[in-house]
């Protein structure tokens, strides 16, 4: 009868030459403080640069996995989300264009173009209009089905000339600095939209007014509200969240 | 000491150990990406089938501590779920563990009669090989629930880019549900597996770790079922040599 079950809580309570009961106090100890203060943890020190790494092959396979004609349609089903939708912007309050002081608000397309533009909000709409249904993604994880209308970055791409050099679009804004910038691939998709009307209406301020960019092959926090300009560029630019350490691509 | 045989192959302990890790990883960064949004409804919608919508899962069960840093984990770790799942089904396919693990005939009495030995409803341990019926049920199920897994997991990432699998999968709210489900799923067969492995079996750690067993003292041996016969019996004072068919 001298064989024992081999159990690590004895063996290892034998080793330290403690008792049972004062084992399973340390032991509900150590498994308290993991609880507490181990856990919600960001994982081990060097592991960020194993993450970046994963996070630029990830790019490689969603560039990869990237199709122009990849499209997205709200389900029939869905209901839009109207005032369910939820506003977002980082300044303290919501952003409105101060015509006062800083004169008409123009859409400026810039960068490497032949024609550089600086379009009025009657400008931006006299363009041919796109209206779309669309579910957006957001990457907390909700989704809200919209409809988008506005004119196609590929169009204002055309009309601008966009130079063979340029790889990468930066969208910004006049929400305390913030922007995003993309690959002019995901730019190009034909559901890349400067969304200047939102279910019916023209775009209210809570949600990016007078304009904003829209694409359901990127997640919510690409797409620049309150634009100011897009600039087509020959280098990638960052950008507010992926700065901070959201994903760079953020694709769909 | 002849029965101590070699039972799980250095491979199949590898592969286990990196998805228990992995799986951790994955679960506890999933959940830290889920609070970020702790429902599944649509924006403006209702949604049918989460009793706990708008409650945060607590903090100490997630991992990377923030939206951004969870989902640079998740985002890399499913490649190591991945890649270390297709290793083990291919190493269990090719050098023949697979035949302990799909369900034979007669799977659905055997694991009826699992049930009543462990309810007591029945006084022997059932007549098993390496793992008993319900054993080979549970795991052969699980490459199917990894599969959802994977699956409603690319939904979740490529909705556009891998529009036609989020629809066959209902859309993006569904996805983002059967997502959830799976991961429920293999959190509660880990935790009855962990419960049997010390509750049963705390001889088959080894086995996981060294990959030795010793058949004297399976379940079979011991007619154990939970917290009862966990010790192995004493050896005989004579080694029988007549001790069964092994």
């Amino acid at each position: 009868m001298s064989r024992r079950l081999w159990l690590p809580r004895r063996h290892l309570a034998e080793k330290l030459g403690i008792d049972r009961r004062q084992f399973l106090a340390l032991g509900a100890g150590a498994l308290t403080s993991i609880a507490s203060g181990g856990c919600d943890w960001k994982g081990p020190p060097g592991s960020g640069r194993v993450l970046r790494a994963a996070d630029r092959w990830n790019e490689r396979v969603e560039r990869a996995l990237y199709r122009h004609r990849a499209m997205n349609a709200a389900p029939a089903g869905a209901r839009a989300a109207g005032v369910d939708f939820p506003g977002y912007f980082i300044s303290p309050e919501v952003p409105v264009w101060d015509e006062a002081a800083r004169g008409t608000w123009r859409l400026e397309v810039g960068g490497l173009v032949a024609r550089p533009l600086r379009l009025t909000l009657d400008e931006l709409t006299a363009l041919p209009r796109t209206e779309l249904r669309l579910e957006h993604f957001c990457v907390e994880g909700w989704s809200a089905v919209a409809v988008r209308a506005g004119v196609r970055v590929s169009d204002l791409a055309r009309l601008a000339g966009v130079s063979a050099d340029a790889r990468y679009v930066d969208f910004q804004s006049f929400d305390d600095g913030y922007h995003e910038s993309w690959d002019l691939d995901s730019a190009l998709h034909p559901q890349t939209l400067i969304v200047y009307g939102q279910d019916g209406k023209l775009l209210s301020p809570e949600f990016g007014a007078p304009a904003r960019v829209y694409s359901p092959v990127k997640l919510g926090y690409k797409s620049t509200k309150y634009l100011t300009s897009v600039m087509f560029l020959a280098d990638r630019n960052g950008g507010y969240w992926s700065d901070q350490g959201y994903e760079w691509y953020g694709g769909t | 000491m002849d029965n101590v045989k070699r039972r799980h192959h250095l491979i199949v302990r590898i592969t286990h150990w990196v998805n228990a890790i992995a799986l951790l990883v994955m679960i506890g960064s999933g959940l830290r990406i889920f609070n970020a949004y702790p429902a599944f409804a649509r924006r403006g919608e209702a949604f049918c089938c989460y009793p706990f919508a708008g409650h945060k899962i607590p903090a100490w069960l997630t991992f990377g501590g923030w939206l951004a840093g969870s989902r640079a984990w998740h985002f890399a770790m499913m490649w190591v779920l991945v890649i270390n799942g297709l290793v083990y089904l291919g190493f269990v396919y090719l050098h023949g563990e697979w035949r302990d693990l799909v369900p034979r005939r007669g799977i659905v009495r055997d694991a009826i009669d699992m049930v009543k030995f462990y309810v007591a409803a029945r006084r022997d341990h059932p007549r098993q090989g390496k793992h008993n019926a319900l054993q080979r049920l549970t795991y052969f199920s699980l490459p199917f629930i990894a599969v959802a897994s994977v699956l409603s997991g690319l939904a979740i990432w490529k909705p556009v880019q891998l529009a036609p699998l989020t629809w066959l999968l209902g859309g993006f709210v569904w996805a983002r549900y059967w997502h959830f489900l799976a991961m429920t799923t293999l959190v509660a067969v880990s935790f009855v597996h962990v419960f049997m492995v010390f509750a049963v079996d705390p001889y088959s750690l080894r086995a996981m770790v060294t990959g030795r067993y010793d058949e004297a003292k399976s379940p079979e041996r011991r007619n154990a079922r939970p917290f009862v016969n966990l010790r192995a019996p004493a050896p005989p004072a004579s080694p029988p040599e007549s001790k069964g068919s092994p």
